[in-house]
């Protein structure tokens, strides 16, 4: 077994983070395949599918990146990349893109 | 003969503390030095709790609108447009919130205080006056 880095289990805890939200993330684009059409017309198409397939490479993204951490940490290197803007920023776009979407489309059909 | 001997000292340090050119974003990644690797993971899980708060109120928002709840539509579509709001600033407050405690992690000042908590509060207060406004003349 590789030894720990760290007894506070940082890294595993941030894991699952990610894997929940990607849960979160694959939960909601399902119900939003089965929901959104009476709300907000053809735009759930465009919604559910770029969900489902965003939580999927998320999780899988999200356990190399986990695994590929411990490595790195358990050997007692000092890693050169623990935080990732990039990752971050896409992520927070993408929700802000969806929900500005969201808020047309709901808007669009109240009052049509 | 000392004060040139301190300065490129000082500049050896600038540049051994300098990050690897790809890190993004610079305004974070430019200044100060790596952190314990464990700081920057919590600020992670936080910016992951804010990215699920945010998908719950954009569900929130879209559930309203399509459960065919007996709120008055003109209320409830208010309702609904605040609370999509709130799902569209959280993810702003996630972003932002990495950002600038990554950065204070790095140059070791105080971290900042959650500055969209304010918005967020007013704003889902007037979903639930909506609501209940609306349930009340459906």
């Amino acid at each position: 077994m590789t030894p720990l880095f760290d007894p506070g289990l940082q890294p595993e805890r941030t894991a699952l983070a990610w894997r929940r939200t990607g849960l979160a993330l694959l939960v909601a684009s399902l119900a939003s395949a089965k929901v959104l059409p009476s709300v907000v017309g053809p735009w759930s198409v465009l919604i559910g599918t770029g969900g489902v397939l965003g939580a999927i490479a998320l999780l899988f993204r999200a356990q190399r990146r986990y695994r590929r951490l411990h490595r790195m940490l358990a050997a007692g290197g000092t890693p050169e990349s623990v935080a990732n803007g990039r990752l971050v920023a896409t992520i927070a776009l993408s929700v802000v893109i969806v929900g500005l979407v969201l808020l047309i489309a709901i808007v669009q059909m109240h009052f049509e | 003969m000392k004060a040139p001997i301190h300065m490129s000292r000082t500049t050896e340090e600038i540049a051994l503390s300098a990050p690897a050119p790809s890190r993004f974003p610079g305004s974070v990644f430019n200044d100060g030095t790596e952190p314990d690797p464990r700081f920057s993971l919590a600020n992670e899980r936080t910016f992951l709790a804010w990215i699920r708060t945010s998908l719950a109120l954009l569900a929130g928002g879209v559930a309203l609108e399509a459960l065919g709840l007996r709120i008055q539509s003109d209320f409830r579509l208010c309702a609904s447009v605040l609370l999509i709001l709130c799902g569209v600033l959280s993810p702003v407050q996630a972003w932002m919130g990495w950002k600038k405690t990554e950065r204070a992690l790095r140059i070791g000042t105080p971290l900042p205080p959650a500055s969209m908590a304010l918005p967020l509060v007013i704003l889902l207060s007037g979903v639930g006056v909506f609501v209940l406004a609306g349930a009340m003349l459906a």
